[in-house]
């Protein structure tokens, strides 16, 4: 990773690790996680940043986004030096959720923060952070969830599903005592104390603006032009680019944008076709090269269904590295469709990067859709029709021809119908029953 | 996102309506040509006024003597207006115009105003959308209300409501969605054979939005007189639940038993369950011939081997 590798001072054990990378070939087989920190010399310098953890496919560093599902999705993680960019809902409920979830993972991991937003003060973002589940809290309140969903399943007369029964139950529950991803409880708020003892740079557009300069076409936005200089002062001045060496304790700067591409930050393509329109793509252009040589990871939140030249959207998203677009059902006909009502929006992976790596880290599942509960929010595989169900539930024999699973998947959009969890990975494509 | 019901009557709705009118932060009173909003922006003005908030206006498509027609000398005492139309470029150099154009306007507004609920109503927010940059004129209108907000504390951000008269016809999805996104609150105006209705849509922060629907009259002396439900007379009957989707009607294959079916399912024995009658099945010796047989006409390209029938030694 061009991070790993340029980051200065420890030479030696970041060529290690890159060395130790690149022994990896393109195969299914994966790495045997890291042993516990400091115990492996060639890791110790980079594992021991909190709340990292090399990837198990291909040795990059990665932080969590906040959301343990997302990184499921995502391959393990964000990695650091990339760029997250979320596709905000269209009220923008579920996507500011997403961006206090990876705050709120910064504060808990004691990474330094940079918040950065046109509409709301970063403080007053700060204090609206969820709080964090406590492992033994979450254990029983999920612990009494499976046992009711148990005991509704066992009522179900599986006749000719022997086979199901043998396949192991994938868990879906927090992993107690996890050092990378935390749970959140979105009706409570952060603890001021954490707050405070964390360290964070706040960027308000409205107060650094001092006027309005006339900006020719074709370049930057004033408000980019001063978020960019922001951002590149904090990396320099406190060392993520390994460039102060009397830094000893590398730590990670975790940047937050909210709302980019929005016309608070006086940018105008969301008003018109033929704004500026290269204004944001070169914004995200500099960001990455910011971020590549720094230890910092970036999670942006942008307003893309306001945008009018559609264009734009590809050149954004081929200029971001991990793309997730939200979509959430308020106020649209699904929000009535009986299909959709045990979720409350959908989300799409629109694109996850090739970092070191030849092929994509992508899970096979495509259909995903979120629900906000009282306290989680959780991502789940869209259930679909598919055969399986069917079969299981209605004690039909399956029906091993392909041209039928493939019609009723058109005929009806997106259906939903219980899936069991162990057969999430078998049934999440148009693929066939194995027996 | 909940639409309201039909007339329900009695004062538990008036209320209802009347909260849903406490408007707060920017509204967008979304009009057509058909359905105007003027005057529903003057009956929420003289609303305003007689419950004791400032009312600052900024008139810019009507004359101030034809906005202030229909208030009543108590309700125009204390509105304080800020006349656009006349002058718009200041060519009369008069000195009272504020400087700085429309934009300078906007925020001299902002900062004439007192601590304490102030009700702004920009009349209308498309001439200033159609003069200035969208992207401006957003930033000014979050500006106003957070100015508002540090000279008052922490309940003053709920104390500023900011009324802007938008004509749909006249901008596109871009402009219109930039304001949407930027608004708590979003009035849109329609309405059937004579009676408007307008459709409320409300976005509290971190919270779904809500959507009500009411039907609505402003009276010549500009007061709202809030009505339960459509006209009779009129009865497009708008379906408050879309038709159930009913996943199971396209498939090609049959989901639904008949009873008939359903009772020849559950009395099937299942070829993996060993029940009794299958276990005295094979311990009985059956009725027919006791073992298979095969019969097999061989053609003529076979080659049997008698002593190899299988044709699998390897001779």
């Amino acid at each position: 990773m061009a991070a790993v590798a340029t980051c200065g001072t420890g030479a030696g054990s970041t060529g290690s690790v890159v060395a130790a990378g690149s022994k990896n070939h393109v195969t299914s087989f994966q790495r045997r996680g890291p042993r516990a920190s400091g115990s492996d010399s060639s890791y110790s310098r980079l594992v021991s940043i909190a709340g990292t953890r090399p990837s198990v496919r291909n040795g990059q560093l990665l932080v969590s986004t906040g959301l343990p599902a997302l990184d499921q999705l995502l391959g393990g993680g964000l990695a650091v030096g990339t760029v997250l960019l979320i596709e905000e809902d269209k009220y923008n409920i579920y996507s500011s959720l997403l961006f206090k979830y990876f705050l709120a993972e910064g504060i808990i991991n004691g990474h330094t923060l940079l918040v950065a937003s046109a509409k709301e003060d970063p403080a007053d973002i700060l204090q609206e952070l969820p709080a964090p589940l406590l492992d033994d809290n979450f254990k029983k309140d999920f612990d009494e969830e499976a046992c009711n969903h148990k005991t509704a399943e066992s009522n179900i007369k599986m006749k000719i599903a022997w086979r199901y029964q043998l396949l192991p139950k994938m868990e879906a529950g927090p992993v107690s005592s996890s050092r990378f991803g935390h749970y959140y409880d979105a009706s409570k708020k952060m603890p001021q104390e954490l707050i405070e003892a964390s360290k964070w740079h706040g960027f308000f557009f409205p107060e650094k603006s001092s006027s309005t300069l006339n900006i020719e076409p074709c370049s930057l936005t004033h408000g980019y032009i001063k978020l960019l200089q922001f951002i590149q002062n904090i990396i320099y001045e406190e060392g993520f680019d390994g460039s102060n060496p009397q830094k000893k304790q590398k730590n990670i700067l975790r940047i937050g944008i909210q709302n980019l591409g929005s016309p608070l930050w006086g940018d105008d393509i969301c008003c018109t076709e033929n704004g500026n329109s290269h204004s944001l793509t070169k914004f995200l252009y500099v960001l990455r090269g910011l971020l590549r040589t720094s230890l910092s990871a970036c999670m942006i939140t942008m307003p893309t269904h306001l945008i009018q030249n559609k264009a734009i959207i590809s050149r954004v998203t081929n200029l971001s590295d991990t793309v997730v677009g939200l979509e959430s059902f308020i106020g649209s006909e699904r929000e009535t469709n009986p299909l959709y009502k045990d979720y409350h929006g959908l989300i799409h992976i629109r694109q996850i990067p090739r970092l070191n790596n030849l092929i994509y880290d992508v899970s096979d599942v495509k259909d995903l859709a979120f629900k906000l509960k009282r306290k989680l929010f959780t991502i789940e595989e869209e259930k679909e029709y598919t055969l399986n169900d069917l079969y299981k539930r209605l004690h039909l024999p399956p029906d091993l021809s392909d041209t039928v699973s493939r019609s009723s998947k058109q005929d009806l959009a997106e259906p939903s119908k219980l899936l069991g969890p162990g057969c999430g990975v078998m049934a999440g494509g148009k693929k066939h029953l194995d027996f | 996102v909940t639409p309201s019901e039909g007339a329900r009557g009695g004062t538990g709705r008036q209320l209802e309506m009347e909260s849903v009118l406490a408007l707060r932060g920017l509204v967008l009173l979304r009009d057509s040509v058909e359905w105007e909003g003027r005057s529903l922006l003057k009956a929420l003005i003289k609303k305003a006024a007689l419950g004791g908030e400032q009312v600052h206006i900024l008139g810019c498509e009507v004359s101030e003597e034809e906005f202030r027609a229909g208030f009543d000398s108590s309700v125009n005492s204390r509105l304080v207006y800020y006349d656009l139309f006349r002058d718009p470029l200041n060519w009369a150099q008069t000195g009272e115009a504020l400087p700085g154009g429309p934009l300078g306007a906007l925020q001299a507004m902002c900062e004439r105003t007192d601590p304490g609920p102030v009700t702004v109503a920009l009349d209308s927010l498309s001439w200033l959308l159609l003069r200035l940059p969208c992207a401006a004129l957003c930033q000014a209108l979050c500006a106003m209300s957070r100015r508002h907000a540090c000279r008052g504390g922490s309940l003053a951000a709920e104390q500023l409501c900011v009324l802007g008269l938008l004509h749909r016809e006249l901008h596109g999805p871009g402009p219109m969605g930039a304001l949407s996104s930027l608004a708590q609150t979003e009035v849109t105006l329609s309405g059937t054979a004579g009676q408007a209705s307008a459709h409320i849509l409300c976005r509290r922060p971190r919270q779904r939005p809500t959507l009500e629907t009411l039907w609505f009259s402003v009276l010549p002396d500009l007061s709202l007189d809030l009505q339960g439900g459509p006209p009779l007379e009129s009865q497009p009957h708008p379906d408050p639940h879309t038709p159930q989707v009913d996943p199971a009607s396209h498939l090609t294959f049959n989901l639904h038993l008949s009873k008939r079916e359903r009772e020849a399912k559950d009395s099937l024995t299942l070829p993996f369950q060993f029940s009794s009658e299958k276990q005295q099945a094979l311990l009985r010796p059956g009725p027919g011939p006791a073992t298979s047989r095969i019969f097999y006409e061989p053609d003529t390209f076979d080659d049997l081997d008698p002593e190899d029938p299988d044709g699998d030694l390897d001779v």
